[in-house]
């Protein structure tokens, strides 16, 4: 592989490190326009926005997100082609959530197309993360931060799915806040966030959503009762069962798309693909 | 010999508490203004939170320059269940350049947010006293690791909300270790009610730990008046 940054420096002379390549990699314009857009793909696949929603308009969405028209614009149109968001034109115009922007629905096309191997890999991120911070905050947290959370737990409500994840992804999120740590907090909720579509898939099953239940409590139980050392271990049986399941999902979701695809490759005219007429 | 006897946790608790009275008292000087505007707003039947951005922002913006305490940010936090449009809102303004807080679920949609477990809400309702909350990762405003001052707003017997702001923890430790330093030779480390360290003049004792129980031991400690926050001398 040829790097041109690399490749310039002379051999045997101290290149570039790493981390410095990585400074001199283009920022680009689109960071702006992706944060919009994955604010309200959060609110759409978290059920905050529902099927048929009007958004507010370009103008005021720019205003309150303090962005430019032209930004929101841009972010309105990668929601179009991920199919989240339809505009209509004319009177009684503007951008509504699309019916199909179902999130449960979304979240099985999306695991369908994942691969394992990504699957996985997001996994051990959010659980390396989520790890560090629990032993962090089973030695940091007052026993009465945990009691409180066992106290929002109890309220889990399992007739409203959207509130049950809701209230699951706080509780996540709050035991990171226990670390005390800001940074570790800010990344918790980067990876709830994006693994919370495939939770909500795995919580319309019952059985796991007593499992899911049992594992969590148990885990806010060990810093509740002041027992920091078992926090690490309860956190993992969590982590462990969650992989387990998300994986077989996915498993089971990808075999049912792919049988979907098959008879239908063969008579499907390619060639008129936009890729093919470049 | 190193002066950590009662008389240096005392002075030196002194010390944190005088920090924490300035901004305070900026707070409290707003709230009855707020009250008054928040009853009139009422009484014209349109008690929005656009209405309560506009009746908060002079003196949330005014907070920042009425103490000499780091201010980050500043607002009000309406009670639940008061406003006509919304379960809840923040009317917070925040940052080098004041923005006002937009949050997520605000902006696109009014979906609630629960603050009614967090403890700068919680506790000045509840005792109707000022209250020092936290530290604590503020994930809702700052992003960062926080201490919020709050007071509690009320009509009679009607609680409206808490009038706030935020330090961030660095700042406060930029400015009262110096202090805490040269008030006493040995190490000061300011512990609020959960037992977690605010800051310390130890380098060997982190911001966050907790200090609590048994490690407490042999050290000299005093309260900060009024605010529940304790001071202990000593390694």
């Amino acid at each position: 592989m040829i790097d041109p940054v690399s490749s310039a420096a002379a051999p045997g002379s101290a290149g570039p490190t790493r981390t410095q390549r990585a400074l001199f990699q283009p920022i680009g314009d689109e960071g702006r326009a992706t944060l919009v857009e994955r604010r309200i793909a959060e609110a759409i696949l978290g059920g905050v926005l529902r099927a048929g929603d009007r958004l507010p308009s370009e103008l005021e969405l720019g205003r309150t997100l303090g962005v430019a028209p032209v930004t929101v614009r841009e972010a309105l149109q990668s929601l179009r082609s991920r199919g989240l968001v339809v505009t209509r034109r004319g009177r009684g115009g503007g951008s509504f959530v699309a019916a199909t922007a179902d999130p449960i629905r979304y979240a099985e096309r999306a695991l369908a197309a994942t691969s394992r191997l990504a699957l996985r890999d997001m996994l051990v991120h959010y659980g390396t993360v989520t790890a560090g911070c629990i032993r962090l905050a089973a030695e940091r947290a007052d026993p009465r931060e945990a009691r409180q959370l066992a106290i929002r737990l109890k309220r889990a409500d399992a007739a409203d799915l959207a509130g049950w994840r809701h209230l699951f992804d706080d509780l996540q999120i709050e035991l990171a806040a226990l670390s005390q740590s800001a940074r570790l907090t800010r990344e918790q909720i980067r990876l709830q966030l994006e693994l919370s579509p495939y939770l909500a898939l795995l919580d319309t099953d019952p059985e796991w959503r007593s499992t899911s239940y049992q594992l969590m409590s148990a885990l806010i139980e060990t810093i509740a009762d002041d027992r920091p050392a078992d926090a690490p271990e309860a956190f993992e049986r969590m982590l462990d069962a969650t992989a387990q399941v998300l994986i077989e999902r996915q498993s089971v979701l990808s075999r049912s798309a792919r049988r979907a695809v098959e008879p239908a490759a063969g008579s499907s005219d390619v060639s008129s693909s936009p890729e093919e007429e470049r | 010999m190193t002066r950590s006897d009662t008389g240096t946790a005392t002075r030196t608790a002194e010390l944190v508490g005088a920090y924490f009275a300035d901004p305070l008292e900026a707070l409290r000087s707003t709230t009855s203004a707020v009250a008054e505007a928040i009853e009139a707003a009422r009484r014209s039947g349109d008690y929005t939170s656009a209405r309560l951005d506009a009746l908060a922002e002079p003196h949330a913006l005014a907070t920042f320059e009425a103490t000499v305490a780091p201010v980050y940010g500043a607002g009000f936090i309406a009670a639940l269940n008061t406003l006509s449009d919304a379960p809840s809102h923040l009317a917070w303004w925040q940052g080098p350049q004041r923005k006002q807080l937009q949050l997520a679920g605000q902006s696109v949609n009014k979906e609630r947010i629960d603050y009614s477990e967090l403890e700068w809400y919680r506790m000045p309702m509840l005792t109707r006293q000022p209250h020092v909350a936290g530290p604590y990762v503020d994930y809702l405003c700052s992003d960062e690791y926080t201490i919020t001052l709050a007071v509690p707003v009320f009509i009679g017997e009607e609680f409206l909300g808490v009038a706030g702001l935020d330090l961030l923890v660095e700042e406060v430790e930029r400015d009262l270790s110096p202090l805490l330093a040269e008030a006493s030779d040995a190490p000061v480390t300011i512990v609020n009610g959960a037992g977690r360290v605010v800051l310390s003049t130890d380098l060997r004792r982190a911001t966050g730990d907790s200090l609590r129980g048994p490690a407490t031991a042999g050290l000299e400690r005093a309260t900060c008046g009024g605010i529940a926050l304790e001071v202990f001398v000593g390694s």
